[in-house]
């Protein structure tokens, strides 16, 4: 016990560098540190999150979804659903935040090298997915197959979408989209995620997955995985809850005995199966 | 070892509290709770258990962990610091719930900074237990009512010639530096040996827990749990929190924040509710069972002691008898049932 | 085992073996001889239920927990719940409304000698006159007839209180909410307190703070009070279960009281007359 221990619940101030809107009801937040050294030694994987702090309300757990390869800022794809992002959603280019970070375990980009990988994103869940695809992109050769199934409940919804054409464009990579409910100017498939893997119907030889979506589409996703070959052990999922701290001491994400802000947010499927209540 | 006498202890006392915050078990109206007291008159003597532990001295149960300025520019800082504080009285159970929580809030990376501070400035007196009262079971988790761990010093009611007399254990260096200048004379005293509970379960192994996680057992043990947050705010090593910023004052061009923290329960329904009513635990059952598999099984697994050191609070404060030890009896029945 | 428990026990074992209900919500004892309650879901556990002055919690609480259908397709459970008089008037509170559907919910009434706690009977119940529920399915009756005890001022216990001037009152209760450790656990006993989200915790708009200190613990307490005027049944669990033996019936039985004067209302005596907060006449004057 010393003095000097530091406040972990103290974060970084921070400052909006450029807001987008990304889908209805989701913005696009490019974000500095202040301090120049923090932000330049800011070293983050994919999977990762963020304490993202809108002074007056409090903190909200978010996932970063931009690689340091690719993006000079910090970027988080925000959805408009609570208080905090309420009111983050009200901030523009120049206003202050509070950044705590990077934290949680982030994917095992290293392990995943020379397998085929199927992503499967829904809605807001597309969000820490996209590292994941900018850095087997970035990195082409060391990965194999990637399938991307990317999905929301209405066009409208859908995420990235100026970048697809990128990723299609990509060798050895396939993007599917899908929604729940289609407009007259769909183009692509209508319908729930799971039934669009099981129809393209990914091999599970050297393959894993890579889920991330409400708990609903984590939950019938597994089982259309594991209908296709996917073991437990295939199957990664980046699981979200209620946090408060972000690093393993307000209790409130856990799963048993895993903690989704520290063990997690990403997970072996077979490493949480047994303690998903409802699903989380 | 250095033997005080009543009037001895309540001299030393006194002088502590001149020097630190010192914080007693008080009478309350009828409730015994660790309040600051300003000499050992305010002190409730001859207790058994406390009502409330003397955890909101170590962990409070409200108190700010940033202060945020908003103006011209924005400016963070820390909490004060934490006065120094001596807490008299704490029973050894209770010593060992402050070791529980810093097995997490120190001992595992991240530390927390605030948590530090406070342990760091409190120092904690203990009184030996006499014996074990009505739904104690410090024993079946590793206790005993005489234990030191955790604590700086512990006194123990010893004979008198003249009415109560308290021994005096130095544990740590920290109660060493306190008990130095304290009255009293060195005596060879043999302290008494505490007088144990018959007839208390056995703590099933964590692994004995994770088989019986999906057992119907739960839902029958918890069907009453009225969803209150009692039990884990009576508990002293129970640490879940919750966090939001209030404001402290506003001015034009000027607004001063504070990031609270205040005590939180996985037994309560919103603890985990999302943003747009979702909640992934949704059932009362789910709810409770994770706060005995938070003590037995997520707790020791994840930050090596147990979650629960038997100072049966809980049991006397939950309103519809949800026993704590019932719940252990159960889980080893189920174990030896399962294993037969 | 008292022709009370006895009676309990055949309508809880009738219900059951006849499909009637799911589960039977009564009183048992612990392995350590308390009192609690319980739930009892085949005829042969009937035999598990008990009854005793000890009995002093709401159960018709336990109603909220099964008001919805667990999932779709499921039809709402059919529930009984054995009730004193006072609890029955929650069934009534809760049939106004429209928490619980009368067609779902058998209630078996136990005819009242009062409650205790702690070994002493509630003072609510030294003066109550209450005997018979005013809503059941089964009535539960001793074999000798029950004392009623002569008619006095109900509100007698409130009556020094009302003498305060607001400042003593204040310093009254500042004094026993400091001890309030707001583990809601009065909330969660009472019948009438069943927002899915209540004030105290709502995120949004956020109207207290989640501090643990007496501005908040006064705001609970008060708010809460003034949500169950003409609501509250006056059955004291509230106070039964503060694990910081807080007087809690005292505020209630406060605004009890100006309800009963300004509308004559009795919170839950039929099923009929709605409560005056739940309605409005145009004819309705307050007589302040």
């Amino acid at each position: 016990m010393t003095h000097s221990l530091p406040n972990p619940m103290k974060p970084h101030l921070a400052t909006l560098v450029g807001v987008r809107n990304l889908a209805t009801g989701i913005k696009l937040f490019q974000v500095k540190i202040d301090d120049a050294e923090v932000m330049r030694r800011f070293d983050y994987t994919p999977g990762q999150f963020a304490e993202i702090s809108a002074f007056g309300v409090g903190e909200s757990p978010i996932g970063i979804a931009s690689i340091r390869a690719r993006s000079e800022a910090i970027e988080f794809a925000v959805n408009r659903v609570g208080t905090v992002t309420e009111t983050l959603h009200r901030l523009d280019v120049g206003d202050k935040i509070g950044l705590r970070g990077p934290l949680g375990n982030g994917f095992p980009m290293e392990q995943f090298k020379g397998k085929n990988i199927v992503v499967l994103g829904g809605g807001i869940g597309g969000a820490p997915l996209r590292p994941v695809v900018q850095t087997i992109l970035h990195n082409r050769s060391d990965y194999g197959k990637l399938s991307i199934f990317w999905a929301a409940r209405t066009p409208d919804l859908l995420v990235f979408t100026d970048e697809y054409d990128e990723w299609r464009a990509a060798p050895n990579t396939e993007l599917h989209l899908t929604v729940d409910k289609a407009t007259p100017d769909w183009l692509h498939k209508e319908g729930l995620i799971t039934t669009l893997v099981e129809e393209v119907a990914p091999s599970a030889e050297n393959a894993i997955s890579i889920t991330c979506g409400p708990p609903i589409m984590i939950k019938f996703a597994m089982l259309s995985l594991q209908k296709l070959g996917f073991a437990s052990e295939q199957n990664w999922v980046t699981l979200e809850a209620k946090m408060k701290c972000g690093i393993g001491k307000c209790g409130r994400c856990n799963i048993g005995d895993k903690f989704i802000c520290l063990d997690g947010p990403i997970f072996r499927f077979d490493q949480v199966q047994q303690f998903l209540e409802s699903f989380v | 070892m250095k033997v005080l006498t009543q009037a001895q202890l309540n001299e030393w006392l006194n002088h502590l509290a001149e020097r630190f915050t010192l914080a007693a078990p008080v009478n309350v109206q009828g409730k015994l709770l660790y309040r600051q007291v300003d000499d050992s008159s305010g002190i409730a003597w001859g207790f058994e258990r406390t009502d409330m532990s003397p955890k909101t001295w170590t962990f409070p149960a409200t108190e700010p962990i940033l202060i945020i300025e908003q103006g011209a520019e924005t400016r963070l800082d820390d909490a004060p610091a934490p006065a120094p504080t001596v807490v008299f009285g704490v029973r050894p159970c209770d010593a060992r719930g402050a070791l529980a929580i810093d097995a997490l809030f120190l001992d595992k990376e991240p530390s927390d900074g605030q948590y530090a501070r406070h342990r760091e400035a409190t120092t904690l007196i203990g009184l030996a237990c006499p014996q074990m009262w009505d739904s104690c079971f410090c024993t079946v988790v590793g206790g005993a009512p005489n234990s030191t761990e955790g604590l700086d010093l512990l006194l123990t009611e010893v004979d008198g010639s003249d009415g109560a007399a308290y021994a005096v254990q130095i544990i740590s260096e920290k109660g060493e530096k306190l008990a130095a200048g304290m009255p009293g004379e060195e005596k060879g005293v043999s302290l008494p040996k505490p007088r144990l509970a018959k007839g208390l379960p056995t703590l099933p192994a964590s692994q004995e827990w994770k088989a019986q996680f999906n057992e119907t057992f739960w839902k029958q043990v918890t069907e009453r749990c009225l969803g209150c947050r009692a039990c884990t705010f009576v508990c002293p090593t129970c640490r879940c929190f919750d966090v939001r910023d209030e404001v402290v004052s506003r001015q034009p061009g000027r607004t001063v924040l504070q990031r609270l923290r205040a005590w939180d329960a996985c037994t309560s329904a919103p603890y985990r509710r999302i943003a747009g009513g979702h909640n992934p635990r949704p059932t009362q059952h789910s709810r409770l069972r994770n706060r005995f598999y938070c003590k037995f099984m997520y707790y020791p697994d994840d930050f090596g002691p147990l979650g629960c050191v038997g100072c049966g609070r809980c049991i006397e404060a939950c309103p519809v008898n949800i026993d704590i030890l019932e719940v252990i009896a159960g889980v080893e029945q189920l174990a030896a049932s399962g294993s037969s | 085992m008292s022709a009370l428990e006895e009676q309990i026990r055949s309508a809880a074992r009738q219900y059951l073996e006849n499909g009637d209900v799911s589960v039977v919500i009564g009183y048992e004892r612990g392995p350590k001889g308390k009192v609690r309650p319980a739930f009892v879901h085949q005829a042969d556990d009937a035999e598990r239920l008990v009854w005793s002055p000890e009995c002093n919690l709401n159960l018709v609480t336990y109603l909220h927990n099964y008001k919805h259908s667990p999932r779709r397709g499921v039809p709402v459970p059919r529930v009984a719940v054995v009730v004193r008089p006072c609890d029955a008037r929650a069934v009534n509170l809760l049939l106004h409304e429209q928490q619980i559907k009368r067609e779902n919910v058998k209630v078996i009434g136990v005819t009242c000698a009062g409650s205790e706690v702690d070994g002493e009977l509630r003072q609510a119940c030294t003066v109550c006159q209450e005997r018979v529920p005013v809503i059941y399915d089964v009535l539960v009756e001793p074999e000798q007839p029950v004392e009623v005890p002569e008619a006095q001022d109900d509100y007698g216990d409130v009556a020094e209180m009302e003498s305060w001037t607001p400042g003593e009152r204040l310093e009254y209760w500042a004094k026993e909410f400091d001890r309030c450790i707001r583990c809601y656990a009065c909330r969660q006993a009472c019948p009438g307190c069943y927002c899915f989200e209540c004030v105290a915790e709502q995120v949004f708009p956020h109207w207290t703070s989640i501090a643990l200190e007496l501005p908040e613990k006064y705001f609970f307490h008060v708010m809460r009070a003034f949500h169950l005027a003409g609501r509250c049944v006056g059955c004291d669990a509230c106070e039964v279960v503060c694990p910081m033996d807080i007087p809690l019936s005292k505020l209630n039985r406060m605004l009890a009281k100006e309800v009963e004067a300004l509308f004559g209302y009795h919170t839950g005596d039929d099923p009929e007359t709605l409560p005056p907060l739940a309605t409005f006449s145009p004819e309705e004057r307050l007589r302040l």
